[in-house]
């Protein structure tokens, strides 16, 4: 036996040695045809190259997959990303989705939450409620997490600039329940850089930005180590047009600025890294996107074990979050969508993802409705039991084209990582506007393929047809804008002004004196300062980019 | 020559110089490309301001988070033709109308509006009736963008004056494919008490005609003339039944122009002379969701 088999029957024993702790789902896998199935398949001799490349499933560089037993173990978390109008609305629409199975929250935010602004704030006039949740104060957070305990539940955040606000209010609620702050589980998305490339609710420049990301880091790894400080983004990076190559490049310099950044700031790198999280696009062209995934695990587990000497082996673990592409929805003929949402989640699955949102048909023309988002969360629980591709680890793991493809993206990532370096990282080639050209120029050229039908989308450039009727779809009342603005009234009547002055005027000091922002935020929030003032005061000290 | 005569030719001459060096300046049409309210997806808004610009266009992009006020200002100092609204946040009901307002308000309402987006089919109409020009829906080309406006504009400058841009008048006739004029049209008398009013042969087209006047439209009953006939090779295929439809429109030469330019693809590029005597053209299936469009032009 010679040390490479040796390596894989070590492996073999540690995985079994788990089982009794953590079972698998079933004591056996077989096919319809009874053929038993694995737990992962391998090369008939296992050489060096392979285990550098590829390795076992758990193991560095994590190609095949962050745990031993993927989806043998546990299915991905399904997450539906909810929230629309008020926070009673959006918590009823929460309480539904676990009803129906799913396993995990995700909210979104209006955009005058994700900008800092309160809903009677002028900048906010026609957008309160309409892309996600409106919350002003602690109050409105309350609502939301209504009869939900959040110690049973993880929940995801989409929240940026003011993340360490809405955190805090989490943290406020949690308490209220009776649930200790270290017990909390969940992710915001806390990833500013991407705001300033592809989505664009940025608030403060991006030095003092950066500076909010590590206090929120170092707070959470003292106070709420389960919670995910950050989900570095590729998903909008791809949705404003790049390419695959593209998303995995610019995610991952991202993700080493905020490593540097929390270094600087003098965190211990296997103290935050565990927590850092990703968030990548589940997009159309099935195999690419698979190598994606992998090559990302691989280049991620390089990166911190040889740049950043990161020993505690769950810092070198890329775990992810992935949505399906947004931006592939047509229209036109919307029951496709669920055929290309089908499609897209299952290379999400086939890539390793940990959890998954599966878009409705019906994004391209609003927010989902009820019976739309069941059929997308439905989608997920098919693949998940119906398929039998959640029974082996990494199934496409040894496919000449998939490892050759997994190969070629690590290597034209890597070209434009060192690019970056070059220009001083990714805060620096952010300012500079580059990757902001680089996703333009993608997006262009990919929209005059579709022109000339190099590109077909089916439905759009081919095989149209006279469209029906609209389909139903999901309207925020408007009315309730004049409620949600009249409630903060009475909030900001009621509350002890004279406190949240004091508060106020204390976060100001700290920003100015480069304490830890936190510890004022959460002070605030408990005095029903609102989202606005919060961020306003920070406007004061940090200025608006 | 008189003093007060040459003098006015010197000025109309003068005038006329100036008018030119106008149009040559006014030639390039400037577009304002903004995103109202905090929506930050700027994909569309990007490609758009890029294609446009390779259109040859003037495009100004005011970046995001834009308030009605800002989006106008920035309009009348840039002195626009068009500017292009962009949003996928759902908040289009309110601020693109808020900048119609604010047009009025600032007496600019000459520019005209456009707008695109995340746009459910029920917003664009009403949209379009408070006086934004047109909606473009996802799934629009730039082409038939970049020549909505350019056509609109040279409308709107008076350099054209085309109506290519409004709807078709009514609906002049609806086409059915029959075997025989006679039986078919005997079947619209016993049945419904319609009259034919006219019967004609088209040699060069291979059919025989026959219009029942139906309302403020008409029936018009095909049959072929020899198996040449397109209308045989129909009856081959599909058997008897509805045909095409026959819009009525004013200048079928430009409307088949702009048509072509817009990606269209036309049976005929040019008109010709239908069994009525109008002006006529036939669209291609394929580019118009399956049915045989026909532009004829008549002159009330």
């Amino acid at each position: 036996m010679n040390e490479n088999d040796q390596a894989y029957d070590k492996w073999k024993k540690k995985v079994e040695g788990e089982l009794s702790k953590r079972p698998e789902r079933k004591e056996s896998f077989k096919t319809s045809s009874s053929i038993p199935v694995e737990r992962a398949y391998f090369p008939e001799k296992i050489d060096n190259a392979y285990i550098k490349s590829s390795g076992f499933p758990g193991e560095y560089p994590y190609t095949r997959g962050i745990r031993s037993t993927m989806y043998r173990g546990k299915h991905w978390t399904m997450r539906q990303y909810a929230g629309f109008g008020s926070a009673k609305e959006t918590n009823e629409r929460f309480r539904y989705l676990l009803e129906q199975g799913q396993t995990g929250l995700s909210v979104a935010f209006d955009l005058p939450t994700q900008i800092g602004y309160d809903s009677d704030d002028a900048m906010a006039l026609g957008e309160v409620g309409k892309v996600g949740v409106a919350i002003d104060t602690l109050e409105d957070m309350e609502i939301l997490f209504d009869g939900i305990s959040l110690d049973k539940v993880s929940t995801s955040m989409t929240i940026n600039a003011p993340a360490a606000v809405l955190l805090a209010m989490y943290i406020a609620v949690a308490e209220k329940q009776g649930v200790p702050q270290e017990q909390i589980r969940g992710t915001i998305q806390n990833d500013i850089l991407k705001e300033y490339i592809a989505r664009g609710t940025y608030i403060f420049p991006p030095k003092p930005s950066m500076r909010i990301i590590t206090d929120i880091f170092a707070y959470c790894s003292e106070h709420a180590p389960s919670f995910n400080t950050i989900s570095i983004s590729g998903y909008h990076i791809r949705e404003a047009g790049s390419t695959a190559v593209q998303e995995l490049a610019f995610t991952l310099s991202n993700a080493v600025a905020y490593v540097e950044a929390a270094l600087e700031a003098g965190l211990d790198v296997d103290r935050f890294a565990p927590r850092l999280a990703f968030f990548f696009n589940g997009h159309n062209e099935f195999f690419e996107e698979v190598a994606k995934f992998r090559a990302a695990r691989r280049m991620w587990a390089k990166i911190m074990k040889e740049r950043f000497k990161a020993n505690n082996p769950k810092s070198w673990q890329l775990r992810f979050h992935t949505q399906v592409a947004g931006s592939t929805l047509t229209a036109q003929q919307p029951e496709n969508n669920v055929v290309r949402v089908a499609l897209q989640a299952l290379a999400a699955v086939m890539g390793g993802t940990q959890s998954l949102h599966t878009n409705a048909k019906d994004e391209a023309l609003s927010l989902p409705t009820e019976d739309s988002a069941r059929i997308a969360l439905r989608t997920q629980q098919i693949i998940a039991h119906e398929t039998g591709v959640a029974d082996t680890v990494d199934p496409l793991g040894g496919s000449y084209y998939v490892e050759s493809l997994t190969d070629q993206l690590e290597e034209q990532a890597q070209k434009y990582m060192s690019q970056i370096d070059e220009m001083g990282g990714a805060v620096s080639a952010v300012e500079k506007q580059y990757m902001q050209r680089e996703i333009r120029r993608a997006a262009y050229d990919s929209q005059k393929r579709l022109e000339n039908e190099e590109d077909i989308v089916v439905g759009v450039n081919k095989f149209q047809v006279g469209e029906e009727q609209a389909p139903d779809l999901l309207k925020v009342d408007e009315a309730f804008v004049e409620a949600q603005k009249d409630r903060l009234k009475q909030i900001r009547s009621e509350r002890d002004e004279d406190y949240v002055h004091t508060v106020l005027e204390k976060l100001k000091h700290t920003a100015q004196d480069n304490g830890n922002l936190m510890y004022p935020i959460i002070e605030a929030v408990k005095a029903y300062a609102t989202v606005g003032e919060i961020c306003h005061s920070l406007r004061d000290v940090f200025g608006e980019y | 020559m008189p003093q007060s005569v040459r003098f006015a030719t010197v000025y109309g001459m003068y005038l006329e110089n100036i008018r030119e060096l106008e149009v040559a300046i006014m030639d390039k049409i400037r577009v304002l490309i903004a995103k109202p309210g905090l929506d930050g997806h700027d994909r569309g808004a990007l490609v758009i301001s890029q294609a446009l610009r390779d259109a040859g266009m003037e495009v100004i992009y005011t970046g995001l988070r834009q308030s009605p006020k800002q989006i106008v200002r920035a309009a009348i100092q840039e002195d626009v033709d068009v500017i292009g609204l962009s949003s996928l946040s759902g908040a289009h009901n309110v601020l693109f109308p808020e900048v119609l307002k604010e047009l009025r308000n600032k007496e600019a309402e000459d520019i005209l509006v456009f707008g695109g987006g995340v746009i459910p089919l029920e917003d664009v109409k009403s949209l379009e009736a408070q006086g934004i020009l047109k909606i473009f829906t996802p799934g629009t080309s730039t082409k038939v963008v970049a020549t909505y406006i350019e056509t609109a504009v040279a409308e709107h400058r008076g350099e054209k004056e085309s109506h290519v841009l409004e709807p078709p008048k009514k609906v002049d006739h609806i086409g059915i494919a029959v075997h025989s004029v006679e039986e078919a049209a005997s079947f619209y008398s016993n049945h419904f008490h319609l009259a034919v009013d006219k019967v004609a042969e088209v040699p060069e087209q291979g059919v025989k005609v026959g219009f029942l006047p139906l309302g403020n439209c008409k029936l018009e009953l095909l049959e072929p003339l020899n198996s040449d006939s397109p209308i045989q090779a129909f009856l081959d295929k599909r058997g008897e039944g509805l045909h095409h439809v026959a819009f009525a429109v004013d200048n079928i030469q430009q409307r088949l122009d702009q048509l072509k330019k817009e990606g269209l693809k036309l049976i005929d590029e040019e008109p010709k002379t239908g069994a009525s005597g109008h002006p006529i053209a036939f669209l291609h299936p394929k580019t118009a969701h399956g049915s045989l469009i026909e532009l004829i032009e008549t002159e009330e």
